[in-house]
Parts: structure tokens; sequence; C-alpha cells
């Protein structure tokens, strides 16, 4: 990820606002969809492994640009403006090519992408309920995960949805921590394995299962041979794209229901959604390394895992109200020298949207969280005045 | 109950779109129900599937499991065009990995794009409201826009499946022949209403108004896509106040609070029109759906 000065990302934002008066119609090349988020909040306090701090900020503002590049080729570039200690970083979270004509329901996408494992992931954060993804994405995702890559996917010609897809990634950002830069990392760190199924029940109401695997090859961390080991608490606190807590294998189960009055999603409808991770073989002996540590000790911490859960549930109420709740937990270890502590975070958190029009949210938000142990955080009540909104070129709706 | 009674309505009307036959050849995803309906007109062989229902919103529908699936298998999309379809069918393309349908050129058909849309705008600004640039996609109240919609359908149906060429020019002459001997009868019956004013919601049916001469003289909508404000409404009780206009009207799948309440205040009559074939029980495909419509609108008092 590039950091560039303030200077370049305006000259950046500048260009795209200039092609924006050539409002998108039909996304070709020579008039491609074109489209900004503006984000920004203040905050009472902090959370975990978050994005947002305390105080005023501003959240992702991000650019997209796609188009179909010709008949077999779809494109896309998101740019994301963060403001990070003060400097102004951009960065790119998409930049991929699809296919557009490869036969029997198979297609690829390769370059800079989001995962498609579990239910958010592939969805963009300005188009959630709540001010920050889950606790569990934040610990065991970097909070979005988007990586270099590639991913084939298959769609069954059935009636009842039925896909399939393949991923692999260079995994950097859900690298196990390396705080002596010695270890010796696998270029392609991560591969998934996803499915998902979905249909109706009648008019009303519509469902999606999701089945997730994921494979870090980078992702078990090793004993600490070495003495230093106190700013580990530290790095946790500051603004991250890494996943906090890793592990060779992340298994994902996700759902998500939805209902609509007659099928019309316009004045009312109610969504549920919920994901659980388990994140297994978390912490080993480094390889060759020879310790006089016994085999029954041994065997007992590598048995530990890492594991979480939320359950959401959305309801707008008029076409300018929505109101959601979720409750979220993560169980966690974190790892002091030859040993693990494990620790807990919940939060249960209520938030209230007001929709002027369909492309602007002003979202008031309350957390509670208590941690056990976590991170040094007691419980804690957090509020958080949002707004989210979008101009240009229409975002199509995923499910 | 009112819900219930809709609901029952809605499912017997997609059971009616889902009906396949036992030689169905052709895979039809229709975004609309008067497209599902046109679809299976000039198709009749075919395998049809409505995406959405009268009693839903077409401008907001979840990109959802079900229709990625049933997209992945179509031959052909038919849809309103003229961006109605911006926030859900791109989506449905992505995910569905069918080629077969990506491009115009192909297995996509759009209506609007055989006719002149009304209210094409040269300057868009979302302050405005959701207004489309290509003009009001609604035009399937239009029986001459229609038909000209029913004959580049067939070109196209003859287009992705020439073996059954035949069948669709025979299924084509016998709806023209159909549908031109009721328009002089929708003519007449329309009559009485040229001239009369109405407060609606949205430009639903500017098409349909813009044929029989009806002037809708405000709306409930503040702003396209908007939801009627209290203000707004107290503005639009003003307007009616002056004595002219003939009823307020509201589509199937729109709310009717705002109506009832300008209604009641204005002491006007509120009607709610079938949007498309299933929005009331009269409307089982095109043509008794506009025979709906008219009776509807020549019984007010």
């Amino acid at each position: 990820m590039s950091a560039l000065n303030t200077r370049v990302s305006l000259l950046a934002l500048a260009c795209a606002v200039s092609s924006y008066s050539a409002m998108a119609e039909d996304s070709s090349l020579t008039n491609p969809s074109i489209s900004a988020v503006l984000d920004g909040y203040y905050q009472t306090g902090d959370r975990p492994m978050a994005e947002r701090e305390e105080g005023f900020g501003l959240g992702e503002t991000e650019l997209a640009l796609s188009a179909n590049i010709d008949e077999m080729f779809y494109g896309k570039v998101t740019a994301v403006i963060e403001l990070e200690d003060g400097e102004t970083e951009l960065n790119l979270e998409e930049a991929f090519i699809q296919t557009l004509a490869l036969p029997n329901g198979l297609s690829v996408r390769a370059g800079r992408f989001l995962s498609d494992i579990g239910y958010l992931n592939n969805q963009h954060k300005h188009t959630d309920s709540f001010t920050e993804r889950p606790a569990v994405y934040r610990a065991f995702l970097g909070n979005h995960y988007f990586d270099d890559g590639i991913r084939l996917s298959y769609v069954a010609p059935t009636d009842l949805y039925w896909t399939m897809g393949v991923e692999a990634f260079g995994g950097d950002s859900l690298r196990a921590a390396d705080e002596h830069g010695e270890r010796d990392f696998d270029d392609v760190g991560v591969y998934t394995a996803l499915t998902k199924i979905g249909g109706d029940i009648g008019i009303e109401s519509s469902w999606q299962l999701g089945f997730s695997y994921l494979r870090n090859e980078n992702g078990l961390a090793y004993a600490e041979e070495h003495e230093d080991e106190e700013e580990t608490a530290d790095e946790h606190a500051e603004h991250s794209h890494s996943a906090s807590y890793t592990g060779e294998n992340t298994y994902i189960a996700d759902f998500v229901y939805k209902w609509a009055p007659n099928g019309n999603y316009k004045y009312q409808n109610l969504t549920l959604s919920g994901e659980y991770f388990r994140v297994t073989d978390i912490f080993g002996e480094e390889p060759g390394h020879v310790d006089e540590v016994d085999d029954m000790d041994d065997h007992e911490i590598s048995d530990d895992y890492h594991e979480g859960w939320y359950l959401s549930s959305v309801y707008q109420f008029s076409p300018s109200w929505s109101a959601g709740l979720r409750y979220g937990q993560i169980d966690t270890f974190e790892i002091h020298e030859d040993h693990l502590d494990p620790q807990k975070l919940k939060e249960t958190e209520f938030s209230l949207a007001w929709h002027s029009s369909h492309f602007s949210t002003v979202r008031l938000q309350y957390t509670h969280q208590t941690g056990t142990n976590f991170d040094g955080f007691e419980d804690d009540n957090i509020f958080t005045l949002q707004y989210v909104m979008s101009l240009g070129a229409h975002g199509a709706h995923q499910f | 109950m009112r819900i219930n009674s809709k609901l029952l309505l809605a499912v017997t009307s997609m059971s009616l779109l889902f009906t396949a036959t036992a030689k169905a050849e052709l895979n039809v995803f229709a975004c609309e129900p008067e497209y599902a309906a046109l679809a299976q007109t000039l198709a009749p062989d075919a395998r049809v599937y409505s995406a959405t229902t009268a009693m839903q919103d077409p401008h907001q529908v979840q990109a959802r499991p079900s229709l990625i699936a049933k997209m992945r298998q179509a031959d052909l999309v038919v849809c309103a065009g003229a961006d109605l379809e911006i926030g859900w069918l791109p989506m449905l393309q992505m995910k569905s990995s069918n080629p077969k349908v990506n491009s115009t050129d192909k297995g996509l058909f759009f209506a609007a794009d055989q006719i002149d849309t009304l209210d094409k705008l040269s300057h868009v600004d979302r302050s405005m409201g959701d207004v489309h640039a290509k003009g009001n996609p609604h035009i399937h109240l239009d029986p001459q826009r229609m038909l000209k919609v029913a004959k580049a359908l067939t070109l196209k149906l003859t287009e992705i499946d020439p073996n059954n060429s035949g069948e669709y020019q025979q299924a084509l002459a016998d709806f023209s022949q159909r549908w031109e001997a009721k328009i002089p009868q929708w003519q007449a019956e329309a009559k009485g209403l040229a001239g009369k004013k109405v407060i609606a919601y949205h430009s639903s049916f500017r098409y349909l108004f813009n044929w029989i001469g009806i002037e809708q003289v405000a709306d409930l909508e503040p702003k396209p896509g908007l939801a009627p404000t209290s203000s707004h409404l107290a503005s639009l009780l003003t307007r009616a106040e002056k004595g002219d206009v003939m009823a307020v009207i509201v589509a199937s799948y729109q709310d009717e609070r705002g109506a009832k309440w300008l209604g009641e205040r204005a002491n006007l009559p509120v009607l709610v029109l079938p949007m498309s074939v299933g929005g009331n029980e009269q409307s089982k495909d095109l043509f008794s759906l506009y025979d709906s419509l008219l009776s509807l609108l020549n019984g007010v008092k």
C-alpha cells in the first residue's frame, strides 16, 4: 500500500470530481460509473481493533471507478483516502478485472479485491448498518479482508442458488506477528474455499447460507524465544488493517434472512444475519526449534483456538428510518512467551439511522462493550454519531 | 385483511407466470410482470420468470440469491430499462456469470430502448431526487409504445432462437391483431377522462395519463424517490382546494397513507391502480390490466 502526500490525493479527488459532471448512465469505457462515498463521525470512546478513534474523524472517503473494459472484461478501481496520525493516505482497496464471457457459469477475478468468504466481507463498508464491523471481523480479518490474488467462481444452473469459489492471496495482512522480522513467510499465504446457497420462501422471504474455509500458511504464531514482548498490546490499539489474531485454519459459517411485506423493500424490511468464526492451530513451535518444553504441555497449547460470532437484526420501518441491534463476542488468546492467556470481548450495539434519501444516512450508535483482560479494556459505553453519503453512480444493492 | 388479500393475489399472479409448459425450451427472465406477460404472450412455449410482482417497487429490489440462480439459466432477459433496474440488474449480471445476457447485443432487451421515452433530462442532479436521465421508464401503459416493444421483442426472440421464428411471428401477429382491435375500444372508454386533473404518487402512470390526456397536477412525493412528507402533503391540500382535481392516485406497490390523508381532508376519492399484471384481481394479463385501469378511472363518481 502506498502512502502518498496530500497534494497527490487531492489531485486524484479533483480528477474524479471533474469527470463526475458527466453523470454515469451506462457503464462503458467512454462513460464509466464513478462514485464517491463521504463518511464522517464523532465518537466518545474507542473500540478495540477498530478503525475509528475517539473524537471527530473521517471514515473512509472512497472513490470508485468501474466499467466494462470490453466484451470479455470488467474492471474496477476503488481508492480510499484515510487520515492516519494526521497524514493523508491514499490506499487502493480494489483494483481488479473480472471475466464476463467464460462459459458454464465460471468467472475469474484477479488483482486486488474483497475476498468472498463470510457474509459481510464482500460488501462495502458504507452499506453496513453499524459504524464498525463486528469484533470477529476486526480480530480475525483485519476489519475487511481485501488482498492481491485471484478467484475462480462457479454458479450452478439450478433454481436453488448455489455458488462455489476458490481464492489464492498474498495474505500479508493476515500474517502472524513477526516482531523481529526474522520469519520466512510464504508468498502465497492464503487459500480459501467457499460455497453459498440461497433461495426464496414464498414472495416475502429470502435466505442465504454460506460456508468458508481459509487456509493461512503464515497464520501460526510461534513461541517467543526472545525476552521483550511488552509492545504487543500497544500495536492492537493502533489503527491497523492487519488481523490481530491469526491461525492456520479459519472456518466461517454465515446466514442471512430478509423479509419485506409483499416482498416490497421500499417501505419496510427486516434483515437477520449472523456469522460464526473458528480459528484453529494458532500457536506452535518454530520448525527446527529445539526446546525442553515437554510434549504434553505443547499439545495442550496447540489445541486452543480463537472463536467469535455475531447476530444482527436490522429493521427498516419506513423509507427514512431504520434501527439495528447487534450482539457479538470473541474469545481469543494472547501469546506471552510460551503460553497463552485467554481474553474475551462482548459487544452489544444499537443503531438508529435516518435516511433522507437512498443515498444519505445519518446514524447514531450506542455500543456497550465488556472486555475480560482485552487490551486492558474494561466495561465501556460508546456513542457514535456518523454520516455516510454517496454521490455519483448508483451502487448496486447486494443481498 | 388488506395485506393478506394482496399477498394471495401476488402469489396467484406469480404462479401464473411461473407456469412452464412441457416443451419449455427458452428461459426468459423478466424484470417486471408486464414484460413477463408480454414475453409469455410472444413466446408461449418459453419458461418465463418474473423477478418482481406488481406489489413490489421495481426501483428497490434486492439482488437476492433466487434471482441470481434464475438469471444464470436465462437465455433472454427482458427489462424496462432507462435505468429503472440500475440498482440491482448490474449486480445480478455480475453474479450470475451468464455471458448470454450480458449485453443488448446478445440476450438482453430493454423496452425503453425501443421507443421514445417521455421526460428525458439533459441535466440530472441528485437534488432533483431519484430521476432518470434516459426518461421515464414506466412505459408499459401506453398501448402504441407497447406494440412497438412487442415487435422489437419478437425480433430479439427470433435472433436468439431462430429455429422457432415461425412461432414467434405467429404469436406477434395474433397479439398485434388483438391489441390493435382493443385500442379504439380503450380510446372510446377513455374519452370522458381527457382533460381531467389528478394528484398521483411518483410518475408511475405518466404514459397512461399522457395517452388518455389526464393531467397530473401534483405529486405525493416531494421529489422522485422520496416518501411524502407532512409539509408537502399540506401544500397539496392547498392545491386540491382549488376544486379541479378528480382523484388521488397511487400504484399497487405504493404506500396509501399519504393519499388517504389527503383524500380525507380534500374530500377526494383515493384510487389504487394496478401498476402491472397481478396488481389487482382483474389484471390477469396486459389486456385485462388496461381494462381494469380504465374501468377504475371511469368509476370515479
